[in-house]
């Protein structure tokens, strides 16, 4: 009996907290959208906010505008940076120091990133400095405004910045432990190296890729820091939306608000159901 | 085969150099002056921004300091509560694992802000809010997925045998549990380590919203200075954020490294 | 050695989390009943939260350095800021309000306007305290309806007078020989300059300022003073004003398609010049970005001829502070001569003082007079003569919004 308890016993902890404040603060929020917030005197359910959120046309400009950014930065990052993390791995014949170096924007906030994009990338940045002075462009007004535009120039190339090297970092991980005799075993057997990087590599690094692929999908969908400091007056992402609504100091507001949040995490939660259906379908293939 | 390599390596050192530049201009930025367009090179320097931060009146030093203090309690409360969960994910069978698998990953898919903005009411009527104790609830959900995955991962790699030979040699649990498992986990224990500090010091908005005003990290002193534009002042609190996580991890690698030494040569 | 570092860990912990669970809980009683003498007792030795807009060096050296350091040795008085936004701050005391939480722990809050307005509708103030400081009685015309509205909306001494602000246009003498005194010359300006002029989008306090400014300079002051907060009214009486903008949108920076989400950033692309102007609420803010550097020398402001907007920020108590006491003291004590000269020195911060020049003595003037102004700053006088009054604080979200749907929107 007790070793049948023994992993829930041991999963105790982390679910207590998980349960616990995760699991309600959706819940509460839940409830929020309905319109059952019995402290400020909300106490019937009602879909009413949904329906105002979901026919608004500047929330349908937001979604859109944020999960074009998620997507186009996303798939960005995993492709430079199973580039980064192959490239590394390729040229990796002594232990140099851009095995360390490259990992240094995985421990800056995103806050800072955004200072750090805003900085190169302003029609006064250092881009802008560099292409002037070499003579590609005449004046300030010639480069394409990259911050704050309606493209999400600049928040996407943040993303970009932060999450390449953690892709890079699970691929070159993933890679560092492929048994290397694999590959030569191919060689050996007459594959050329893209067929040993098609057939070989990027099936065994594939589960990796796609499971952080998603952490980083759904992190840039909800977060609100980077497009809150760098994004356009319009539209605004889902969750600067959310934020601002939140900061409405008339409580009756709250409700939108969730309805927002409660709109990302179904979106999220949509993901990771189809990342575990992928997942399950790439293993069968693999056998 | 030549060529290839040769490719890749320029490929490497275009893509670093693209990560790493931006850094390099946000550390001369907080040393500039006066930077007018369309100059390269700044005109005049000056440390108006270091000095700022470290004049003890405004107490950047200190809260930098409460704020590593912080990090480090999120940290150890988050891998004391992973190794169990992860040791049961990694390597036992048992019904719903797949369900938990998820539940445990949920938080970093979820947005942490919804579930900040839903708990937030909770937890002041719980009295949570504005205490040291509610920010660090609210920073172990973030902070766990990172824990119990990178853990988990590693338990699966090491499996039970191990622990196995210690018990039926005659070691108790808890002699099994510091003799074996932890010197096998240590590797994996200072990479999760690491990221959970890192997550927990740039936290930002959960502080804020939980912590009130009464609860202030060095990420709330610094994201106005962002927001603001003052950019050496942005430029200058970013720098010390960076070189302290730095600091921070390096000795955290250091003392596990010094703990294990000659032990975790079982581990890969 | 293992088992002593877990041992440490977990004392570490523990410490964490207990150091600040233990608030005691001091008996409640109306603070405002209190003799002053009683009050300054009571402040002794306790620590007062001071909540407010973080973004400003300047500012926050000010408080840090001067204002903490003189509450210490004076009063006793540990003086604490936190940096946060308005916005957080009362959602933060409305989400105490609504769970009852009797004690907050914010005892100052820097308010004026809207805030304000929402605020006290929502009961998140203590009440009439400004007759309490001696200060605030001796030195202060009561009457003047500066202290006496914050935009358009009845102060009732539930906040105190803390600086004094005045929209100003910012330029550079040398890249910009003629700054625009109106908005025709802003008109001439644009298109002489296109591409180089913007302001920041409302709702940032700024870029709605400016917003409002043209519609004064367009149509006059003189009726949005009483105005209700009817939207369709009002929307009538800014068409003009709205319209103008339009003119200028194409000869502006982007092409008016985007502006900048925030002053910051305006004055960013003003220090790199991307654009020709910047504009401040604070008129001696050129002088403090000359200081730092960020501004060129040469910078200098200008107001419009038919005035601009001017305004009085203020400090209030939440109804929720933990220590009434001592934020009584510490607001009596920013409204002392000391602090309030200190406060206008270009060197400390710049700000507009609150005192009325009437009721100080030849020796008190004399301070003030004494006081360098800033680089490329106006006179008191000049900019006190073109002074014109605030909206009321309920309307200026319904000219945001207005600015919203006519103006970003593309493809007209």
């Amino acid at each position: 009996m007790y070793k049948k308890l023994k992993p829930y016993i041991m999963l105790a902890p982390v679910m207590i907290i998980i349960l616990g404040i995760f699991t309600m603060g959706l819940v509460l929020g839940f409830f929020q959208s309905l319109g059952y917030f019995p402290v400020i005197g909300l106490n019937d359910f009602t879909l009413k906010y949904y329906k105002e959120v979901l026919l608004d046309k500047s929330f349908i400009d937001s979604f859109k505008f944020s999960i074009y950014i998620s997507l186009i930065s996303s798939v960005l990052s995993v492709i430079i940076g199973v580039l980064l993390a192959y490239s590394i791995f390729q040229s990796k014949h002594k232990k140099g120091i851009e095995e360390i170096i490259y990992k240094l924007p995985i421990i800056v906030p995103h806050s800072i990133a955004a200072l750090l994009v805003y900085n190169m990338l302003t029609q006064s940045g250092v881009l802008a400095r560099v292409l002037f002075s070499l003579g590609f462009i005449s004046e300030q007004a010639q480069f394409p405004s990259l911050i704050f535009d309606k493209n999400g120039i600049g928040i996407i190339v943040t993303y970009i910045w932060k999450e390449t090297p953690f892709i890079a970092m699970v691929v070159y991980t993933v890679l560092s432990n492929i048994n290397e005799k694999l590959a030569e075993a191919a060689l050996n057997l007459g594959a050329n190296k893209r067929q040993v990087f098609w057939r070989i590599i990027l099936p065994l690094i594939m589960p990796s890729i796609l499971s952080s692929f998603i952490i980083i999908f759904s992190f840039s969908f909800g977060s609100f820091e980077v497009p809150y400091l760098l994004g356009p007056t319009n539209p605004k992402t889902l969750p600067v939306k959310a934020y601002i609504e939140y900061t409405n100091p008339d409580l009756t507001h709250r409700p939108y608000t969730m309805v927002i949040n409660m709109i990302l995490t179904f979106y999220s939660f949509l993901l990771v159901w189809l990342y575990s259906k992928t997942f399950k379908l790439i293993s069968k293939f693999n056998g | 085969m030549k060529r290839n390599s040769y490719i890749s390596k320029v490929i490497m050192c275009v893509i670093i150099f693209l990560l790493i530049f931006p850094l390099g201009v946000v550390l001369l930025w907080s040393f500039v002056k006066i930077w007018p367009w369309p100059n390269l090179v700044p005109r005049d320097f000056g440390i108006r921004a270091f000095e700022y931060i470290l004049n003890p009146n405004n107490k950047s030093i200190r809260i930098l300091c409460f704020s590593v203090c912080l990090s480090s309690v999120v940290t150890v409360i988050t891998l004391l509560i992973s190794i169990p969960a992860a040791k049961a994910l990694g390597v036992y069978n048992f019904k719903g694992k797949d369900f938990f698998k998820i539940l445990v990953l949920a938080p970093i898919i979820v947005p942490t802000i919804a579930v900040a903005m839903g708990i937030h009411v909770a937890f002041i009527k719980l009295g949570l809010a504005n205490t040291v104790l509610g920010v660090v609830l609210v920073h172990l959900i973030p902070c766990l997925p990172y824990g119990i995955r990178i853990l988990t991962n590693v338990f699966e790699i090491i499996g039970e045998s191990m622990e196995m030979q210690a018990r039926v040699l005659g070691a108790n649990s808890i002699q099994t549990f510091i003799r074996i498992t932890l010197p096998l986990i240590a590797p994996g224990l200072l990479s999760a380590g690491s990221l959970v500090f890192i997550v927990s010091f740039s936290q930002y908005f959960l502080t804020f919203l939980i912590g009130g005003g009464r609860i202030i990290t060095f990420s709330m002193l610094m994201f106005p200075y962002i927001q603001s534009g003052d950019r050496m002042m942005a430029c200058s609190y970013s720098i010390v954020f960076i070189l302290s996580t730095l600091v921070i991890l390096l000795i955290i690698e250091k003392i596990v490294r010094s703990y294990y030494k000659g032990e975790n040569y079982f581990y890969m | 050695m293992k088992k002593i570092s877990i041992i440490l860990l977990m004392i570490m912990l523990v410490v964490n989390l207990t150091a600040c669970g233990n608030n005691s809980n001091k008996e409640e009683y109306n603070v405002l009943d209190k003799e002053w003498k009683d009050i300054l007792e009571d402040a002794k030795g306790t620590t007062v939260n001071f909540y407010g807009w973080g973004g400003s060096q300047k500012t926050n050296e000010w408080l840090d350095d001067f204002v903490a350091k003189r509450l210490k040795e004076e009063y006793d008085i540990t003086f604490n800021r936190v940096p946060m936004n308005i916005d957080d701050i009362l959602n933060k005391l409305l989400g105490e309000k609504q769970v009852d939480v009797k004690k907050g722990n914010i005892d100052i809050v820097w308010i004026n306007g809207e805030n304000f307005y929402t605020a006290k509708n929502n009961d998140l103030l203590l009440g009439s305290f400004t007759e309490k400081l001696p200060n605030f009685n001796k030195y202060i015309d009561k009457d003047s309806p500066e202290v006496k509205y914050d935009f358009g909306f009845a102060v009732d001494g539930y906040e105190a007078p803390y600086g004094k602000a005045q929209f100003v246009m910012i330029y550079d003498k040398v890249r910009l020989d003629k700054a625009p005194k109106s908005h025709e010359e802003i008109l001439e300006m644009v298109k002489n300059n296109p591409g180089k002029f913007t302001y920041p989008a409302p709702p940032d306090f700024t870029g709605s300022a400016f917003v409002r400014n043209i519609i004064y300079d367009i149509v006059g002051y003189e009726k949005f003073i009483s105005m209700e907060a009817d939207k369709e009214r009002i929307q009538k009486e800014v068409a003009p004003a709205m319209e103008f903008l339009k003119e200028i949108r194409p000869y502006l920076w982007k092409e008016g398609k985007t502006y900048p989400a925030t002053i910051a950033q305006l004055d960013n692309m003003f220090a790199d010049n991307e654009v020709l102007m910047t504009m401040s609420y604070n008129p001696n803010h050129v002088a403090s970005k000359i200081v730092t550097g960020e501004f060129p020398e040469t910078s200098s402001v200008t107001i419009l001829n038919r005035g601009t907007i001017g305004n009085t920020h203020f400090l209030t108590i939440p109804y929720n502070a933990p220590n009434k006491a001592a934020a009584l003291v510490v607001i009596d004590f920013i409204l002392s001569i000391e602090a309030q000269s200190s406060k206008y020195d270009p060197e400390n911060w710049g700000d507009l003082p609150v005192i009325d020049n009437g009721k100080l003595n030849e020796a008190e003037k004399k301070i003030f007079e004494n006081i360098k102004l800033g680089k490329g700053t106006l006179p008191q006088s000049v900019l006190l003569e073109h002074r014109v009054p605030e909206m009321p604080a309920n309307i200026i979200p319904i000219i945001e919004e207005i600015w919203q749907e006519n103006i970003p929107v593309e493809g007209e």
